[in-house]
Parts: structure tokens; C-alpha cells; sequence
């Protein structure tokens, strides 16, 4: 995948608004044929970075380059690039055909191209026969997926979506999820893809990009963000974590509570106070005695496929989640293997816990 | 529980219904009603005519003034919409503070008094030196227009708020073409209300146009407020019957397509079938049938037989007159016989005509006004002299007139009369003791208690207080306090006897029989015999006002020669018969005297055996006419006249 060509640049792109900084110096790399994901909560940026890139919002400071060529003054109705907006944006007034057609006839297709393409557009997202439909009796599904295939007819290069499902309930969006990747599959074009929602991040992307404040705080697959968070802020966002304060005894062996633990990191150097990440599926529930800590469960919920616990021990409140349920109040153990345990510098200070690495190093020069 | 919760609902909704039609429809199915009526009388039924309608489309002035409407206010509403939506566009794209601003900027002159708005609009233009005309008119009304269309089409940018504009952008369409294919189809709603609204605003407005419109602009509004002097003819119910049933129609058949359209989609719906959306469709329906109908009208009467020559070689006579006081068709006459064409302009009052002259606001060749007002306007040297030897038909000058003139044009240098006229009592034979009005009549009869709640009183402060001065025999401009002390007691004296204070509605309520007796002008008389044949009219004894209207030239005048014919051409045999015939006051052409009139009660009449037109020489002898009180006598006679009305 690193070997693929990149196929859009955003370098050094700050933005603000009255006074309010939005993006700050902000890179990003989009290869071909990527289905990049921003993630962030809600704020950080992220349609902003993507009105950037459609052609709406001039960045304060910055470039864009596509291909190597620089865009960043191109006018939205020249760019290679097609957007499917967060609320859909179809045209009340035309029928889901015209609606599709709109970009075809301003590109001056002859009649015949233009309904193939409708037709296979429509087939595309399961939605043939609809051509005639209005757009108001279609559901928020259906109104997505026309917005979808409106964007697609016109084969651009790079389809960016902003929160494209953010409407519509978790089993629609469920199943959208798929079709989309399953859309991205078969065009084999880019997806730049934006969400507030972790898990659908994780589950359609190649590549996620974790935003906070108008700084990415972290880039990688999935895998890597799930497991490998570099930050308190990005483990905290991908799930519910056991994020503990902790101290680095030396290489491989940490400090919690007093209580210490084996695990797999090293170079932090000697009595480091550090953030300790411990997924909630990562905890072993063992007999008292049998594990590293010992305490006692205070509130169980079945979540599903599996239960949901607190475990008092130590005096820190652990979340586990186990196929097997502990009763509140019994006696139970507490370890978790050296490889499930992520360690994590701790940052220098509160405001700065959304800055990024390289920015704190900056910092440092200027003064 | 429910029931009694629901009665009070359902009489409190009976009750809502039954005040919409009467305080709403009701006026509107009497004025109705009235254009049918054979009579000009507004109290009275006297048989089912449509002689009304025939007037009112053969009336050119009218049918202008309703071309003028038409066209203004289509004109100012497109190019308000067109400028409105700009406008709108370019709010929609300031920040959120800079719009609210510009908003409330854009709110002011809605909340703005009219009078207000139509002040500062002709003061502009006359500091820029632009002289008032139709395009002035149109301009004031796109002006105030502007603000109503991006009141009602903002809301709708604001719902824009899904994108649509970025996504045709996105998808590789020009701005222009975003907006024309994307926004408008949705802002469409709000734009036909806001041109709609513009459109009935342009139509319904009087005072704007009022202070900027030209020398001959009319619009209905204006032209039916100047008719007022001498009472609002059943023309122009019929008008209104027209304007009103039409706007009827449109709302019918534009309701009409929506249910249309509705029960398609309903059908479409109900056999699953497939239905096309076809939004905005009504809403353009709507407004096709409106232009359609507004441009056919505009059409129509811009093609009907127009004034003959409307550019003569010897150029245009701007005349500035009471609302309908000549023979409409005399303005043709005059163009056949002198080669000048006229324009008519009109006012109320000489109060109203008054600041026009004064601050040259128009530019008008030839004035009619009243004695006093020819008074203050020579001595603020308004007026030009006339020069008599292009006015030969003068001689024909009743010298009784002549001599009255003496009071406001010592000389006559100034004024050349039109119309004159009597203070008197009209009275109903039927009503009123027939020996009371034996022999000599005295102005004590409206104290009488014989007929208390029978007795009109004029309801303005010059008519009554002579009245009551002449009664008591003091000077009807009497400066002296202790005499207006006098009057103003006499006057509360009669309060109890009197069944109403009224000025132009004192003849219709005689017609109509709703009393005995009423203050009125000679030249109303007449018009009431025509409708209530038992009506007569005396001048008491102790004398009474006689005023006199007059034609002037205004130093604004730019057709001096033009203005010298016109006033000749008045005083020509035809248009004194005319203007006779038309009006029914009297004119004071000595060629009239042997002209025979048809008398409504007496049959065939010599004209100057009209004792109502008439009056004796002894009768003349005790009549005044109204002078200028200068300030403090102004000051003076209102403070009593306030103390008279408190009472
Ligand atoms: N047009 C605008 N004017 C002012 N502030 C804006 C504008 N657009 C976005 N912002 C601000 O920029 C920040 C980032 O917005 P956005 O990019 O929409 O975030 P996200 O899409 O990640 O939720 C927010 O604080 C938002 O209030
Ligand atoms: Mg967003």
C-alpha cells in the first residue's frame, strides 16, 4: 500500500474563523484507490478539511495539490473530486433521474450515455426502477444512496463523503456501511471518508486518521489505532479503555497502584510516570488469588454478546467485559497479559493533551 | 367534560365567522351593491342600472389612472423581486452578524411611516434637482418594494441550509447556473409571495405616490382621493366591484390548480402508482395566471381610445384642479379647437394643492383655487398675472363675481373665476313645516327645537362658526374674542339638537331622508334634487359665504399661452354648459343666462331663474367671503373650536 501513488497533498493548511483557529498546519497524504476515514468528535475540523478539499472553504495559509498540482484557488466546479454531503443535498424540485443526470448534462453527455448511466448508477446502489420517483418519498436510505449515485456517475477521482450515515439508524447504517465498501470496491476509485463514529471508522477503512482540535493525533490502519493508541486522547476516543496513571519501574515491568505488572515496552527510562491503556476485553477475571490484584465486582451488565463489569481493585474502578458473568459482590482476581498492556507518554500538560508531537517540539524552539 | 368544553368553543367560533363577514364583506357587498345603483346616492336604491360600468370605462382619466396602477405596480414588483432576490443573495453569504445587521437595516422602512418614507423620497429627488414623474413614481415604489421582497424570500435562503447550491457546484455547474437551476426553484415560493406582496403594496399605496408623482400621473388611489371634494361617483364602486371580483377569480382559480394538482397526486398515490413530484408547480401556475391577468388588464386599457394626439406641436397644458371639476370631455374639445394637449392633475383640498405650488414640486401651467387661497398665494407671490387680452371670453364674467373678487384679487390681475357658490340651508318639504320656510329664512331655524335631531351642521370650523356669526350678526372672519366667545356658546347650545356633524356625506344623509335639515353649497343642490325631488334649498337672510374658485397661473407655469386658452376656453359657451351640465354649481358666464335646464322638479328653466343659483341682490349684499386669519386668528379659532367639541 505505501508503494501507491499519492494522489492528493494538503500541506501545511492552517484555517480559522473570527479568531478561532480551526485547522493548524495541517498534512495530509491521500494515496489511490485509499478508503481514508477522518475521525474526530464532533468540531475538530473535519468538515472543514473537507470543504477544503471540495473547493468551498479557502484555507487561511496552505496548499492543495492534486496530482501534484496545485489546487488550492480552483474553483468547487472545476475540481476532479465530488462530494456526498452530510445531508444528502438533492434537488427537492427535480426526480431521482434528473437528479443523477445533473452532472452528466452540465458535462454536455449525449442522452443515451446519460441513462446508461443512470441505470447503472441506480442498479449500483439497489435502487433500480426509481427513476421517476420524487425525491421526498424516498426514506433517508434510499435519499443517501441517490446522493451517492449522483456523485459517482461522474467518475471522479476522489469521492469525499462527509458523515454520509450520520442520519440514518444503527441497522440502515449498518448495512450501508457494507454497501459502501462494497461501492468503493467495485469503482475502485478513493473514498475520503468522515465520521464522529469510531467503529464504522474502523470497520470500512484502509487507513484512519484520528482528529482532535484541528490537529491529527494519530494516522495508521485500524489495527494500529485500535491496538497501538499513541495518546490518551486517541485511546480514550476508540472505545471504552482503561486509561490509568502508572509508573514506568523500568524497561518491561509497570507500576500500577503499587501493583506491578509485566509487559512488552521498553525505553521510557527508569521511575517514569506514565498513562497506561487497558482494553476492557483485556482483562483476565480469575479466582481470588489466582492474578496480580484482587477485588470484588460492583455492577454487571449484559451488553449483548458479552457482560459488562466494574471490578473494584486496587482501589481503581477496572472495566472488563467477559463472556462470563461474575455476580456483583463476588471474589475475583484481576491480570492481563504483558502484550495487551500499551504504554503511553504522559503529556506535559492538560491544554496540551490535544497537541500533537511535533507541534510541542516546535514549541520548544521558539522560546 | 367535552361537550361543555366544546359549546363555548363552537359559539365563540360562530361568533369569530360572523364578524369576518360583517366587519370584512359586508362593506364590500354594499359598495357592490351601490355600483348597480341607478342613483348617486350612497343612502338611497333607486332601480338596478349599469350605467355605472358604461361611465367607467368610457372615462379615459380613469381608465389611465388604472393603466398607471397596472403598469407601476407590475414594473416596481419585477424589478423589486429582481433586486430583493440580489440582494438576498448577497446577505446569504455574510456572516451571521453583518446579516442581522442588514436585516435590521432592511426592517426599518417597513416599520417606517409612509408619510415619512414619501417626504424624504421627494426631497431627494428635489435636492438632485430630479423633477417628479411617472418615474419617479416607479422608482419610490421599487424603493419601498425591495424591502417586502427580501422579507419574504430571506426565510427561504435561510432554509437552504441542506447544500444544495454547493452540491450543483460540486457536481461541476457554473454559479449562475447553480442558482438558476437549483436556488431559484426553491427560494420560488417566497419570491412569488414577495412579488405579490410588492403588487398589492404598489396598488394599495396613496401616500408615497402622492408626494412623488409628477404633473398628470395618476394612479386610482390618488385620482379617487382628489375626487373627493365633490363626492366619490358610483364609478368608482363599479371600479371596485371589477378590481375585486377579479382578484376573486385569481384566488379561485388558483386555488382551483392546487386541488387539481392535490387530487393527482392523491389518485396517483391511492393506485401506487408512481407519483411525479412537480414542486413549485402551483406556485408558478399561480403566478402565470396573475402576470397573465395584470398584463391583459394593463393591455387593455392602455389600448382603449387614448387622448387624441398625444404630442401636439403646440405642446402640453398642465393643469392642477379639484378632483373631477370640469367636463371630463373638454380636455378633448379643448385639444380640437386650440391645438394644446392637457394633462389633468388633481388635489382634494387647497391645502393639499397649496405646498405642491409652493415648493414647485410639479410643474403645473394652470391652478384652480379657492378665494382665500388665491389670497395667500398673491400675497406670497406664487401667481402670475394674467393677461386679459389673450383672455376675450372674460367679458362674459358675471360682474356680481367681479365684484365679490374685490376681497381676494383687488383688481383682478390674478384670478379668473370658475365656479361660485352659496352657503344655504337644504331642506326636505316633506319633513319640515312648509310656513317655516314662507318669506325670509333665518339661520336660527338649525336652533329650533322643533326639529331637534333633524338638523346637520357642518363639521368644519370656518362653515359652522359662519353660521353661527352670521346669526348673530357678527363678521364670518370676526377676530374680536368676546364674539367667538359668543359663537362657541351658541354653537354648544345646538349640540343636543343636532343629529350629526358631516361635510360631503350631509347630501347623500338628505337624499336618503335621514333628516330635515342641513348646511350645504348651492352647487350640491341640485345634484340632491336629481335623486330626492322634495329637497330645496334657501339662503337665510342674515347672508351667508360666498366663495368663488378660481383659475391662476402658478409662476412655475412653462405654457403661458397654453394656460391663457385653457381659461379662455372655459369661459366659451360650450364648456360653460359643459362644465354646468357636469357639475351643477354655478358658473359665473353671463352667456348662461338664457340656457335652458332640464329642472329635475320644475321641468325646463331658464338658468337665472335658479333662485338656488342665484341668490337676490339683498341676500348678496350681507354675504362675506372666507379670509386668510392669519396665525393667531388661526390659533384662536381652533382652541375654540376644540373647546366646542370637547363640550
Ligand atoms: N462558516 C463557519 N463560520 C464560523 N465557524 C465555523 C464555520 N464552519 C465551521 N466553523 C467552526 O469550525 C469548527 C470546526 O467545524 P467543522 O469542520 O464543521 O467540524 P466537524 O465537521 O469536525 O464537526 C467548529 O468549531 C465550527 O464551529
Ligand atoms: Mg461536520
Amino acid at each position: 500500500m505505501a508503494k501507491e501513488k499519492t494522489l492528493i497533498e494538503m500541506i501545511d493548511i492552517s484555517k480559522s474563523y473570527d479568531g478561532e483557529i480551526v485547522l493548524d498546519e495541517f498534512n495530509l497524504n491521500i494515496k489511490e484507490n485509499e478508503f481514508i476515514t477522518l475521525l474526530g468528535p464532533s468540531g475538530c475540523g473535519k468538515t472543514t478539511t473537507l470543504r477544503i478539499l471540495g473547493g468551498f472553504t479557502m484555507p487561511d495559509t496552505g496548499r492543495v495539490l492534486f496530482q501534484g498540482e496545485d489546487i488550492t484557488h480552483m474553483p468547487a466546479n472545476k475540481r476532479p473530486l465530488n462530494t456526498v454531503f452530510q445531508k444528502y443535498a438533492l434537488f427537492p424540485h427535480m426526480n431521482i433521474a434528473d437528479n443523477i443526470a445533473f452532472g452528466l448534462k452540465i458535462s454536455g453527455k449525449s442522452q443515451e450515455y446519460i441513462n446508461d448511466k443512470i441505470k447503472y448508477a441506480l442498479k449500483l446502489v439497489n435502487l433500480s426502477g426509481y427513476e421517476n420517483r420524487a425525491v421526498t418519498s424516498l426514506s433517508g436510505g434510499q435519499q443517501q444512496r441517490i446522493a451517492i449515485a449522483r456523485a459517482i456517475v461522474n467518475e471522479p477521482r476522489v469521492l469525499l463523503l462527509d458523515e454520509p450515515l450520520g442520519a440514518l439508524d444503527l441497522k440502515l447504517r449498518q448495512e450501508m456501511q457494507y454497501e459502501l465498501r462494497r461501492l468503493k470496491d467495485e469503482l475502485g476509485i478513493t473514498f475520503l471518508y468522515v465520521t464522529h463514529d469510531q467503529e464504522e471508522a474502523l470497520t470500512m477503512s484502509d487507513k484512519v486518521v484520528v482528529m482532535n482540535q484541528g490537529y491529527i493525533q494519530q494516522m495508521g490502519t485500524p489495527e494500529q489505532i485500535y491496538n497501538e493508541p499513541e495518546n490518551a486522547f486517541v485511546a480514550d476516543f476508540i472505545g471504552d479503555s482503561n486509561i490509568i496513571d502508572a509508573i514506568m519501574v523500568e524497561d518491561y515491568v509497570v507500576k500500577i497502584n503499587g501493583y506491578k505488572f509485566p509487559c512488552v515496552d521498553a525505553g521510557f527510562g527508569k521511575n517514569k510516570p506514565v498513562d497506561v491503556v487497558i482494553r476492557p476485553e483485556d482483562i483476565i477475571i480469575g479466582k481470588p488469588g489466582k492474578g496480580v490484584i484482587d477485588g470484588v465486582v460492583t455492577s454487571n451488565v449484559f451488553i449483548g454478546v458479552h457482560y459488562e463489569m466494574c471490578i473494584e481493585a486496587g482501589g481503581i474502578e477496572w472495566l472488563c467485559q467477559n463472556t462470563r458473568s461474575f455476580a456483583v459482590g463476588s471474589e475475583v482476581s484481576i491480570n492481563v497479559d504483558p502484550e495487551n498492556i500499551q504504554i503511553m507518554n504522559k503529556p506535559q500538560s492538560e491544554d496540551e493533551e490535544a497537541i500533537s508531537l511535533e507541534d510541542v517540539l516546535g514549541e520548544e524552539k521558539d522560546q | 367534560m367535552k361537550n361543555t368544553s366544546s359549546a363555548p368553543a363552537k359559539i365563540a367560533k360562530a361568533l369569530y365567522l360572523l364578524l369576518i363577514v360583517f366587519f370584512l364583506y359586508l362593506p364590500i357587498g354594499a359598495l357592490m351593491v351601490l355600483s348597480f345603483n341607478s342613483s348617486k346616492s350612497m343612502a338611497s336604491w333607486q332601480g338596478f342600472s349599469l350605467k355605472w360600468y358604461k361611465e367607467m370605462f368610457a372615462n379615459e382619466e380613469l381608465m389611465e389612472a388604472l393603466g398607471n396602477t397596472l403598469t407601476i405596480a407590475l414594473w416596481a414588483s419585477i424589478i423589486a423581486t429582481v433586486i430583493g432576490v440580489m440582494a438576498c443573495v448577497a446577505m446569504n453569504a455574510m456572516t451571521d452578524r453583518k446579516r442581522s445587521i442588514f436585516m435590521g437595516l432592511n426592517n426599518i422602512p417597513l416599520l417606517n411611516a409612509d408619510i415619512v418614507t414619501g417626504i424624504s423620497i421627494m426631497m431627494s429627488f428635489l435636492l438632485f434637482g430630479i423633477s417628479l414623474n411617472y418615474g419617479t413614481v416607479l422608482f419610490a415604489h421599487i424603493t419601498f418594494c425591495i424591502p417586502y421582497v427580501i422579507l419574504s424570500v430571506m426565510p427561504k435562503f435561510r432554509q437552504l441550509e441542506n447544500h444544495t447550491y454547493e452540491a450543483a457546484l460540486d457536481l461541476g455547474a457554473s454559479p449562475l447556473y447553480a442558482f438558476f437551476k437549483v436556488v431559484l426553484p426553491d427560494i420560488m415560493p417566497g419570491i412569488v409571495s414577495g412579488f405579490l406582496l410588492s403588487f398589492t403594496m404598489s396598488v394599495d399605496d396613496f401616500v408615497i405616490t402622492h408626494f412623488t408623482r409628477g404633473a398628470g400621473i395618476n394612479t386610482l388611489s390618488t385620482l379617487i382621493y382628489s375626487q373627493l371634494k365633490i363626492g366619490v361617483r358610483p364609478t368608482m364602486f363599479a371600479l371596485s366591484t371589477v378590481i375585486f371580483v377579479i382578484v376573486l377569480l385569481v384566488l379561485v382559480v388558483s386555488n382551483f390548480f392546487r386541488k387539481d394538482e392535490e387530487e393527482e397526486a392523491k389518485k396517483a398515490s391511492a393506485k401506487g402508482k408512481e407519483y411525479v413530484y412537480k414542486g413549485g408547480m402551483s406556485t408558478k401556475k399561480t403566478m402565470a395566471i396573475i402576470l397573465a391577468v395584470v398584463v391583459a388588464m394593463a393591455v387593455a386599457v392602455r389600448f382603449t381610445p387614448s387622448t387624441p394626439g398625444e404630442v401636439s406641436e403646440k405642446g402640453v397644458v398642465y393643469v392642477y384642479n379639484f378632483g373631477d371639476y370640469i367636463d371630463p370631455e373638454l380636455v378633448d374639445a379643448f385639444y380640437e379647437e386650440t391645438g394644446y394637449t392637457v394633462v389633468c392633475d388633481y388635489f382634494d383640498t387647497n391645502e393639499e394643492m397649496y405646498p405642491v405650488i409652493k415648493n414647485n414640486t410639479a410643474d403645473y401651467d394652470v391652478i384652480c383655487a379657492s378665494d382665500y387661497m388665491i389670497d395667500k398665494m398673491i400675497k406670497e407671490d406664487l401667481l402670475m398675472e394674467l393677461e386679459f387680452s389673450q383672455i376675450p371670453n372674460i367679458q362674459y364674467l358675471s360682474q356680481n363675481i367681479r365684484d365679490f373678487m374685490e376681497d381676494f384679487d383687488p383688481g383682478m390681475f390674478y384670478s379668473a373665476p370658475h365656479t361660485w357658490g352659496t352657503y344655504g340651508i337644504i331642506f326636505n318639504r316633506e319633513l319640515v313645516d312648509e310656513e317655516d320656510f314662507e318669506g325670509d329664512v333665518s339661520w336660527g331655524i338649525l336652533w329650533d327645537e322643533k326639529y331637534a335631531g333633524k338638523i346637520i351642521m357642518p363639521n368644519s370650523i370656518r362653515e359652522a362658526d359662519m353660521v353661527t356669526a352670521k346669526l348673530l350678526g357678527y363678521s364670518m372672519n370676526t377676530l374680536d374674542e368676546n364674539e367667538m366667545k359668543e359663537i362657541t356658546a351658541k354653537l354648544i347650545e345646538q349640540k343636543p339638537l343636532v343629529y350629526s356633524y358631516a361635510n360631503d356625506n350631509a347630501r347623500d344623509l338628505m337624499i336618503g331622508d335621514n333628516a330635515s335639515l342641513a348646511v350645504i353649497t348651492s352647487g350640491d343642490v341640485l345634484y340632491a334634487q336629481e335623486d330626492n325631488e322634495n329637497l330645496d334649498y334657501v339662503v337665510p337672510v342674515e347672508g351667508t359665504e360666498v366663495w368663488t374658485d378660481c383659475w391662476a397661473v402658478p409662476k412655475s407655469c412653462k405654457n403661458y399661452d397654453g394656460a391663457m386658452a385653457w381659461i379662455n376656453f372655459m369661459y366659451s359657451y360650450d364648456a360653460a354648459v359643459a362644465n354646468f351640465e357636469y357639475l351643477t354649481y354655478a358658473i359665473p358666464n353671463t352667456q348662461l343666462e338664457d340656457y335652458v335646464y332640464e329642472d329635475y322638479i320644475e321641468g325646463e328653466t331658464i338658468l337665472s331663474e335658479i333662485e338656488i343659483l342665484n341668490p337676490s341682490e339683498e341676500v348678496l349684499e350681507r354675504c362675506e367671503t372666507l379670509k386668510n386669519l392669519g396665525p393667531e386668528g388661526d390659533d384662536m379659532y381652533s382652541r375654540y373650536w376644540k373647546e366646542f367639541k370637547s363640550k
